[in-house]
């Protein structure tokens, strides 16, 4: 037997990742046992969980692989504060005492956390997890592997030729930090009044309400070189030197006052009775999310084209947190500039866990390709006598739907549900690896009336009104409800991909379409995950509408659920009408 | 010592009421503090060999769930300042504040302990929202949600305090003291860790600015941003081994 561990921490999204024989075992992000959303400390739990799936412990890993280069990373860091003098006055106390306390001994903090000989410690490189994540995953042996996000050790885009021999994967290009795409969006993210590595979505979504007025401006930050790559304009950023900022005045100049966090956002067209200056805030805010999100999708665009003309290859691998931008990636499969598109669902850094290992299976060790990623619940789950007795002890009404009815009555029975209008919390399985809720730990109602967008925003997630929410929709029927940019196929598996829906079917599933006509779909298929496909199907064959509205199963602010008492407790924290726990029906209780 | 308590309780709100953004840093603070209770209550319904006590433990951790959003409301409404809005959501200050800990309170401590550290903290937090409402420190409508909260926290202490005179009952009195006694101990040993830290990092922050206006200053010409754009690169020169061996 051999196995080796993948990890990624210390910056956000700690995960780890465990392959046995040649085969991905076990995955799931730290946050799914701390409850710390995007927790970036050092993976303990999650490895301790791997190792217990597989049923071996430390002394049986054959190595451990962590997903960067910390000395490469911190010779950055330090470069960059000597050229921000004497601004970087400000972040250097902060950023010396977290390298110097943790960072700088990431191989014996690995070592005694891990309890593995510190010899057995591999180091990738950040882009180059990206890179193994979404390559060595995809089923794909020769293509372009393009990876975009904040920052890695020195690269912010990195470009790799994948090939079907070894070494797999080699260096083609990069650009280097501070230019970044990822931290471009995360700036705009801050000036829109959200907050960074997580409100990134809610831009993508409120760009929908704007037209892109503001491009002129926008780009001035961001200028396209017209040779495929980008730079930005460092006037208008600064966190490349600040601690807490990322962006200076000039670009509140430019554009105006930055939104404050937790302001209404109303734009034209949406509530006649709201007050005519918000509105007309909202809207210019909208305007400007409009015009980051084309100048992004521009940008990636030109970056696939320079792939092209380096690789002569029919795919396309994507990875790093830009990647999980499914508007973009729908756009960028639209272009036909490749004729395949792959994105491994947990792009981000999260995914870098599972990048670092393969890649030294593949790349160090030797060992030959697989046929990629064959599941995506790669995480925990519970044994059903367990789950019953928790629900009996709780003392809350339940019924064992799947022992009484089979699995084809379990999907009858929730079909019922959903087609009634209830809401229903649905845990089934191992949960997902990555940021997406994909069948396992979701929150699914009909989609088919427009008020029920605002009842799950509003009374189970407590979220903002204007965020729209994805369907789950039958692999089979999706080009007959959306247009699907041929390229976007596996990526709309893992709602990676966001086109728009038919003209003549946006009224008969008004809950999951988007104010833009667009929709963030997922193409379920029997073979990824029989139950959802059944569940999907028993509603398709009642209402005749093939999807159901699926959305994370947290509340605003927490990670997904991960074990049934979280589920339940979620679930009576909210205004759920049922849930749904491995196949048992559970109800609510007086206290 | 209650008075001695409730003086403390009375001068330190008074100043962290009056602070610049005070409110808003507090009620910040008491969302932070009342989700991480959650997630404790939580891992402690799934860890608890007592099973009569589960649901106990579910209808806690509701109510601290509950109080995390009714504080989170609270810090909308008094400030929308961005710093106190991203301290909900800054996963390093639930750490860094000890909120969450390497492992839920529960596995450190056990079932007594666990108990013990409820009866002692909800008492301490019922104390000081009594104190903040009698002498009017927050405004009105929060003293209003203090108000609703703390009768939660009676059904924390009435249930903890109940389960720990059923050990005293079955004679382990012994181990309910001790436990008791380790958790004031260990609150207090944590505010010194706190303090501690703090001015760790005001001293460390001297001489760290001092190091970078000395030692940095002088490469300053010779460190240079690139510009953006394509950089061709090649594959590292060293065999593979050697390569994934290295940091650098």
């Amino acid at each position: 037997m051999a196995a080796v561990l993948g990890i990624s921490a210390l910056y956000h999204d700690a995960a780890a990742a465990l392959i046995v024989d040649g085969e991905v075992v076990a995955a799931i992000q730290e946050e799914r046992f701390t409850r710390i959303k995007h927790d970036p400390s050092l993976p303990v739990r999650a490895t301790r969980w791997c190792l217990a799936q597989a049923g071996i412990g430390p002394d049986d890993l054959d190595h451990v692989v962590f997903y960067e280069k910390p000395l490469r990373k911190f010779e950055r860091i330090l470069h960059h504060t000597v050229a921000a003098f004497p601004r970087g006055i400000r972040g250097f106390p902060r950023t010396m005492r977290v390298w110097l306390g943790d960072k700088l001994w990431t191989r014996t903090l690995l070592a005694r956390e891990l309890r593995i000989p510190a010899d057995r410690i591999l180091f990738s490189e950040h882009h180059l997890s990206h890179a193994a994540s979404a390559l060595l995953c995809s089923p794909h042996r020769d293509a372009a592997v393009l990876t975009i996000d904040g920052v890695g050790e020195h690269a912010t885009t990195a470009l790799w030729r994948g090939s079907a021999a070894a070494p797999f994967i080699e260096p083609v290009a990069e650009i280097p930090f501070p230019h970044s795409l990822g931290l471009f969006y995360s700036a705009m993210t801050a000036y829109l009044g959200f907050a960074v590595n997580e409100g990134e979505y809610k831009v993508m979504g409120m760009a929908a309400y704007g037209q892109p007025r503001y491009r002129d401006r926008i780009d001035r930050l961001l200028r396209r070189d017209g040779r495929g790559g980008y730079e930005l304009d460092l006037d208008y950023f600064c966190f490349h030197w600040h601690p807490d900022r990322s962006y200076t005045d000039k670009l509140v100049d430019l554009l105006g006052p930055p939104r404050f966090p937790g302001t209404p956002f109303v734009p034209e067209g949406v509530d006649p009775d709201a007050p005519a200056d918000l509105v007309a805030d909202s809207q210019r805010y909208a305007d400007i999310a409009a015009s980051v999100q084309a100048a992004l999708e521009d940008a990636v665009v030109d970056l696939a084209r320079y792939a092209r003309q380096r690789i002569d290859a029919p795919a396309l691998c994507l990875a790093g947190g830009v990647a999980l931008n499914s508007v973009a990636n729908h756009r960028l499969a639209g272009e036909g500039i490749f004729d395949h598109l792959w994105i491994q669902p947990a792009a981000g850094d999260a995914g870098g866990a599972l990048g670092a290992a393969l890649w030294a299976w593949h790349c160090v060790l030797g060992h030959d390709r697989g046929p990629g990623l064959v599941r995506y619940d790669l995480g925990r789950d519970f044994d059903r006598p367990g789950t019953a007795e928790l629900l009996g002890d709780l003392q809350l009404p339940f019924e064992d739907v799947l022992e009484d009815a089979s699995e084809s009555g379990l999907a009858e029975r929730v079909a019922e549900d959903l087609a009634e209008g209830r809401v229903i919390g649905w845990f089934d399985g191992r949960c997902e690896y990555g940021p997406r809720a994909l069948g396992h730990r979701s929150i699914l109602a009909d989609p088919r009336s427009a008020a029920m967008k605002d009842r799950v925003n509003a009374r189970i997630k407590y979220r903002e009104r204007f965020r729209p929410f994805a369907p789950s929709i039958l692999d089979a029927q999706l080009d007959e409800w959306v247009e699907l940019a041929p390229a976007a196929r596996d990526p709309a598996r893992y709602m990676l991909a966001t086109p728009t829906v038919r003209a003549d079917r946006r009224q008969q599933a008004a809950a999951v379409v988007h104010v833009d006509g667009s929709s963030r779909v997922q193409a379920v298929r029997a073979e990824d995950h029989p139950r959802y496909h059944a569940v999907i199907s028993a509603f398709a064959a009642r209402t005749g509408v093939p999807m159901v509205l699926n959305t994370s199963f947290n509340l605003k602010g927490d990670p997904m659920v991960s074990s049934p008492a979280q589920a339940v407790a979620t679930f009576l924290g909210t205004d759920l009408d049922a849930l749904y726990v491995d196949g048992f029906r559970v109800g609510r209780s007086k206290r | 010592m209650g008075i001695i308590r409730r003086t403390w309780i009375r001068l330190a709100g008074a100043w962290a009421w009056r602070r610049p953004n005070g409110p808003v840093r507090l009620m910040a603070a008491f969302s932070q503090a009342e989700r991480g209770s959650s997630y404790d209550v939580i891992a402690a319904l799934e860890r608890t060999e007592r099973r009569d006590l589960r649901r106990t433990y579910l209808f806690h951790a509701l109510d601290e769930s509950r109080h995390a959003r009714i504080f989170r409301r609270r810090v909308q409404a008094l400030g929308r300042q961005d710093r106190a809005e991203a301290a909900l959501v800054d996963a390093g200050s639930l750490r860094a504040t000890g909120i969450i800990g390497e492992a839920p309170l529960f596995e450190q401590m056990g079932e007594l302990e666990f108990l013990a550290f409820v009866y002692v903290v909800e008492s301490l937090a019922l104390e000081q929202f009594q104190v903040y409402c009698d002498h009017g420190m927050p405004d009105p409508d929060t003293i209003a949600a203090l108000r609703a909260i703390a009768d939660d926290e009676k059904f924390h202490i009435s249930y903890s305090r109940r389960e720990l005179e059923k050990y005293r009952a079955a004679g382990r009195g012994a181990e309910v003291r001790a436990a008791l006694f380790r958790v004031r101990a260990r609150r207090i040993w944590q505010a010194w860790l706190r303090l501690s830290r703090r001015l760790g990092d005001a001293v460390s922050t001297l001489w760290l600015w001092a190091l970078y206006l000395v030692c940095v200053a002088p490469f300053r010409p010779l460190a240079r941003v690139e510009g953006g754009g394509w950089r061709t690169r090649d594959a590292d020169p060293r065999p593979i081994a050697e390569f994934a061996r290295a940091q650098a």
